[in-house]
């Protein structure tokens, strides 16, 4: 364990320029991917968490089964999607950084809905009813859901990064850690320790959880300022 | 004020059912009855914050409805920014604030304040604009006795210078001959009995409302 932490410092003070990359790559993929999933994940959840329509729970139900989807399953529905033989063939992002971003947005996605929706729900009777009762419109009482859930926004985030960040099974389908292109931490983890090189692993696991920290930090940070 | 007749079942259970009803513009109603009569479901209900049973919803014929919730919420905002939420008269809303003697929480979050504070800054927020009936669901329940008494000034000013209808659910018999031109009574989900505070109050017809009032000490 000393050796591979030695191993890690020694690996971001050298430089290393194919480490600088991987981190690069999963830094894009990570932050990008949550972050959209937010933008779309925090409408859709206040929407599902507030209102009153019929099929309503069928939704709730739906949105908390792909909560559980298998990474791996995410992983191959995009490959067969991308792939030579899938409709959006002529897209060309097979192996990209994009389609990597692509399938975390759809895992993460209803993760960001199931908390949102629940929280949300919690808080949606009193606000509605007060926002109702001095006459406010449906996108005020929105907007004011919003402003009630941000601190929950922030956990959300946090909740949708650390999955980002975690996750193996799709990007390596999807983007297939190709050197220099595609590989983020935790494929290029994977890949060191096929080879045997377990310390060097150790060192990437220890890096990984560093960044991880170290954003969970600034998001706190800026989750106690809106509190 | 014209109201149609309406219903509420929760799970094919009728908890409410209210008659076709006029309400005389100018006057305050006061609506009381025991815990689970239907007292707050009719207000709900009037504010359309409820559905009803029945499709043809709002029951109350074409005008603009104010309504302060039984309990309070303060937004996560200034107290100032969230009585702006009811309308956007600064001056009414200052004038209000000293009204009811929450000028110094002007700054203050909202949702860190006591319940009976928010109850005050609620109630500030639902008079900001005025109204063809408001509604208020208990306003002074979480209040001390001072807080109260400002509270009640401040709703009779209110119908003085508006000249509505306010209907006011309350558990104060007190408080319902103070401030009602009218009374409500329900018992069991039923509108039982009505008419100026003085009769009901003083000689109810009915034998469930003579009880009521004895029990609560009338």
């Amino acid at each position: 364990m000393q050796t591979a932490i030695q191993k890690a410092i020694a690996l971001i003070l050298s430089g290393d320029r194919e480490l600088c990359n991987i981190l690069l790559v999963t830094a894009k993929m990570s932050l990008s991917s949550s972050f959209i999933a937010l933008c779309i994940g925090v409408p859709i959840g206040i929407w599902l968490g507030s209102g009153r329509f019929p099929g309503r729970g069928i939704l709730v139900v739906l949105n908390r089964t792909l909560m559980g989807m298998p990474p791996v399953v995410c992983g191959l529905l995009f490959y067969m999607l991308f792939s030579g033989v899938g409709p959006f063939r002529k897209l060309r992002l097979l192996f990209t950084v994009k389609i990597m971003i692509l399938a975390q947005v759809c895992l993460i996605t209803p993760l960001v809905v199931g908390n949102m929706e629940t929280y949300v729900s919690g808080i949606a009777g009193s606000v509605r009813e007060t926002a109702k009762g001095l006459g406010l419109g449906a996108a005020k009482t929105f907007l004011l859901l919003a402003n009630e859930s941000l601190y929950e926004i922030f956990s959300v985030y946090l909740l949708a990064f650390a999955r980002a960040i975690a996750e193996v099974g799709a990007v390596s389908m999807v983007g297939g850690a190709i050197a220099w292109k595609t590989n983020v931490m935790t494929t290029a983890i994977m890949q060191y320790t096929n080879r045997g090189n377990f310390s060097l692993g150790i060192a990437l696991g220890i890096i990984l959880m560093t960044v991880s920290l170290m954003v969970n930090v600034v998001i706190t940070l800026l989750q106690r300022r809106f509190r | 004020m014209e109201v149609r007749a309406f219903s509420k079942s929760y799970d094919k259970n009728p908890v409410l059912q209210f008659p076709a009803f006029s309400f005389e513009k100018g006057s305050v109603y006061a609506v009381i009855g025991a815990n689970g009569s239907g007292k707050s479901t009719f207000a709900r209900i009037l504010a359309g914050v409820l559905p009803g049973d029945q499709k043809s919803s709002p029951f109350v014929s074409a005008c603009k409805v104010g309504y302060m919730p039984q309990k309070s919420y303060g937004f996560r905002m200034s107290v100032e920014k969230n009585i702006l939420l009811g309308g956007k008269d600064r001056q009414r809303a200052q004038a209000l604030m000293e009204k009811l003697d929450i000028t110094h929480l002007a700054s203050r979050r909202a949702d860190r304040l006591s319940g009976g504070e928010t109850a005050r800054m609620a109630l500030v927020r639902t008079l900001m604009r005025g109204y063809d009936l408001v509604l208020l669901d208990e306003p002074t329940a979480a209040m001390d006795i001072a807080s109260a008494a400002l509270a009640e000034d401040c709703i009779l000013d209110y119908q003085r210078e508006n000249g509505g209808v306010t209907l006011i659910v309350t558990h104060s018999l007190k408080q319902a001959r103070r401030l009602g031109d009218q009374v409500l009574f329900f018992h069991q989900g039923n509108l039982l009995e009505w008419g100026p505070s003085a009769q009901v109050l003083e000689q109810p017809e009915q034998e469930e409302t003579r009880r009521f009032l004895e029990f609560y000490g009338a």
